[in-house]
């Protein structure tokens, strides 16, 4: 396969994998779920002790099991998120850009209003008055990235729409539903399945971000974003604390990132032509 | 004039930087929070209390051991059963525009507290028990009061008690005054940056120990990295608001100090004592006080700044009772009295706290290790200031365990008891005893100190009786010096009076 000639695929391949793996792992592996607290063994460096080989954090707790358990939640809140906005957005996408008319119009200036909202911002007014959760994080990026996904596919839609081929199919009687998504839908799919991966990797750094500002998850369930606001204060003196989720958030990202770059030059007509 | 001041200042702060020192030795403190207002009615920020230590003083002043000592008024005397406070003010004082001090600023200062423009800031509700002050002579003024107050005298050390300019104010206008304050005090205040920070130059004029150094600058960075940042790099010599987290940074620095001493703040956890809430049985609140090693909280993230305490009150309190002995470290006991009162392992509690404070955060952390110790599964709750202290507490919609933290001013134990023990008080949203609201109420009506003490620790003993709280610790505050700074003794109450401070050549 020529695929594996690819750079991009075999380095994405490699770092999502290493990461994925230990993230479907990490029940076999850390049972404990990486909450066990051990004040006397609090900031351990790491490669000092057989118990933690990445060190401990200032509760004395396993690093090397709080980053891999936390890759769980990061991924979890990434791929969820990106699946739901994607649903979400291919539908509103589709039926205002088949349909057209008033509703088009009325979902469009909706969208370019949600567009226009900071992200970060409306995640902080919300959280304040409901409360932080992982759920209303999710909610939280599907409500903000459907947008995306809605005009991607609508302007696919609008000029598939005028194609000889939806015509035929037109023609032959067939239903809306059956031409939208039998037909154009897979026409359309390209774009949005890698939006839809670089949004994973931009999901995960939100989530990381969100709970780094203390507006994501619980406190005690270990995540990136979480682990990293744990050790911002000890920076000078502890500083593998933030140093490896850092590293876990920074792989998974690239390797995603990557894995979307690949993608791209495979689906997008005017890549392949390279 | 400003100008010329502003230069000085510039070259002050190049001198500090560089190693000769020049003709100039300026002072720089970084603290966190710019107090955005310096009129003594208008604050109760400790950040305001920091600066403003430095421009104005009081009829009284208290010291660095919590005494109280002469400040504009050189005696007093307490006449007619605590009903009226006779004060001899000190002659020869003025203000830093030249205006003298005398009976009529006293009597304006306080016209102006407990009337219309005191009305608008918080300052006026700790002073409601004056009722007027009467000019006897030019130096002799008389505080006639609605009812006794025994905290009184301390409280005219106080941030609203600080004595203002009548003539200067009724000139400027209120307005002009927030922003160009003038008092009696060490320094006098000459520009204010908002956000940024405020100059000072030393009063050489002043009657009590006129400061060693030439000026002051007060800089606001938010960011506690940042600050310490500009401490390692020279830019500041002493940094306020020190995080316990990087308190073993600065000691392994070869040229900073730390300095630190008690502080009013306490933290607890109060406990929900009413049903279905399994805390209203009062062996498991007895039991979740068992289940606490203090000590080991204190070492880990107070960087072993701080005393744990068994009542609402540190050491320095007025009602701190050295006899009184809280509920010791034992997860065995613990258990024990779980099971007795039927709270079956694995059952689950949360606390609910204030999201934001980077240090509770990992206390409450490491609290549910404690309780997980004792077999019980505990979740956390963070939540956000403003609802926290308006919708969850005062409503009584917590969960088994909240945070409470506190720190009287005053340093009387009054101060905290009475708003979380006493019937219809915001931090008290479970109510507590009918004997509980007699003592507080008994305690405020006498003005006899050793009966005040003695009621207080009987409250505290009560309180610990029916475990109320998990108290935790009495806070130290903490500051980092740099090599060069003299003399820096802070006071208690985290105001910062820096006259007696020096710079030495380096």
């Amino acid at each position: 396969m020529r695929a594996f000639r690819s750079f991009e695929f075999t380095a994405g391949l490699i770092l999502t994998g290493i990461m994925g793996l230990a993230v479907i792992l990490s029940p076999l592996l850390f049972p404990g779920g990486g909450m066990g607290q051990d004040l006397v063994a609090r900031l351990t460096p790491p490669l000092t002790s057989a118990e933690y080989p990445l060190g401990t954090d200032p509760l004395g707790r396993d690093i090397l099991a709080r980053v891999v358990v936390g890759g769980r939640i990061s991924f979890f809140v990434g791929i969820v998120s990106a699946l739901g906005a994607v649903v979400i957005g291919t539908v509103i996408g589709l039926f205002a850009g088949y349909y057209r008319g008033p509703w088009d119009m009325f979902l469009m200036r909706f969208a370019d209003i949600q567009l226009a909202l900071p992200f970060i911002l409306l995640a902080m007014t919300v959280i304040a008055i409901i409360g932080p959760g992982l759920d209303r994080i999710i909610i939280l990026m599907i409500v903000a990235q459907w947008v995306q996904y809605a005009r991607l596919i609508r302007g696919s839609v609008l000029s598939l729409r005028q194609s000889e081929y939806v015509q035929a199919a037109k023609s032959y009687g067939l239903g809306d539903l059956r031409i939208l998504f039998v037909h154009i839908l897979p026409n359309a799919m390209g774009p949005l399945v890698i939006l839809g991966t670089l949004n994973v990797a931009n999901n995960i750094l939100l989530e990381s971000s969100l709970t780094f500002l203390g507006l994501g998850i619980d406190p005690l369930i270990p995540s990136w974003g979480g682990m990293l606001a744990d050790g911002r204060n000890y920076i000078q003196t502890a500083p593998w604390v933030t140093i490896f989720p850092g590293l876990a958030i920074m792989m998974t990202v690239l390797g995603l990132n990557l894995l979307g770059d690949w993608l791209r030059d495979r689906l997008d007509p005017l890549g392949q032509t390279k | 004039m400003r100008l010329n001041l502003s230069t000085v200042f510039a070259a002050g702060i190049c001198a500090s930087l560089a190693a000769p020192a020049a003709a100039q030795d300026i002072l720089t403190v970084a603290q966190r929070q710019d107090p955005q207002n310096w009129d003594p009615v208008d604050t109760f920020l400790v950040a305001w209390g920091s600066v403003a230590s430095n421009i104005y003083d009081g009829l009284v002043r208290r010291d660095e051991n919590l005494d109280l000592q002469p400040g504009l008024a050189e005696s007093w005397e307490v006449l007619d059963e605590g009903m009226r406070l006779r004060f001899k003010l000190r002659e020869g004082v003025s203000f830093h525009n030249g205006e003298p001090f005398d009976a009529e600023a006293v009597k304006y200062t306080f016209d102006r507290l407990l009337g219309e423009v005191g009305g608008t800031g918080p300052q006026q509700s700790n002073y409601t028990t004056i009722d007027h002050v009467e000019i006897i002579d030019d130096y002799t003024v008389d505080f006639h009061m609605a009812q006794p107050d025994p905290v009184m005298l301390t409280k005219l050390a106080g941030y609203g008690a600080m004595i203002v300019p009548p003539d200067y104010i009724e000139e400027v206008g209120e307005e002009e005054f927030d922003m160009n304050p003038v008092g009696t005090g060490p320094f006098k205040f000459e520009s204010y940056t908002q956000g940024a920070q405020v100059e000072l130059s030393a009063n050489e004029d002043y009657f009590d120990g006129v400061p060693e150094v030439d000026g002051l600058v007060f800089r606001f960075i938010r960011e506690d990295a940042t600050r310490l940042a500009e401490l390692q790099s020279g830019a500041v010599d002493i940094m306020a608001d020190v995080a316990f987290s990087a308190v073993p940074t600065i000691d392994s620095a070869g040229n900073l100090e730390i300095v630190s001493v008690p502080g009013p703040t306490i933290y607890s956890l109060a406990l929900k004592t009413v049903e279905p809430a399994a805390t209203a049985d009062l062996r498991v609140r007895k039991a979740l006080n068992m289940a606490i090693d203090k000590q080991a909280l204190i070492d880990a993230f107070l960087a072993g700044r701080g005393q744990p305490i068994d009542s609402l009150q540190g050491e320095l309190s007025f009602g701190y009772d050295p006899e009184m002995e809280g509920y010791a470290y034992d997860p065995e006991a613990a258990r024990a009295l779980l099971e007795e009162a039927g709270v079956p392992q694995g059952a689950e509690m949360t606390i609910d706290y204030r999201a934001g404070n980077s240090t509770f955060n990992e206390v409450a952390q490491a609290l549910t290790g404690f309780f997980a110790n004792v077999g019980l599964k505990v979740g956390l709750n963070p939540i956000e200031d403003g609802v926290f202290l308006n919708e969850i507490v005062p409503q009584g919609r917590t969960n088994e365990m909240y945070q409470f933290s506190w720190g009287g001013w005053t340093f009387d134990f009054d101060n905290t008891a009475y708003l979380s023990y006493h019937e219809g008080e915001k931090w008290n949203p479970y109510g507590t005893s009918e004997e509980m609201n007699a003592l507080l109420e008994e305690q405020r009506n006498s003005t006899d100190q050793a009966e005040r003490e003695e009621i207080l620790q009987e409250i505290a003993r009560l309180a610990h009786e029916e475990a109320y709280h998990i108290p935790l610790y009495n806070e130290e505050t903490v500051y980092a010096v740099a090599d060069g700074v003299e003399g820096f003794v802070p006071a208690p109450d985290k105001r910062l009076r820096l006259n007696s401070v020096s710079l030495s050549d380096q």
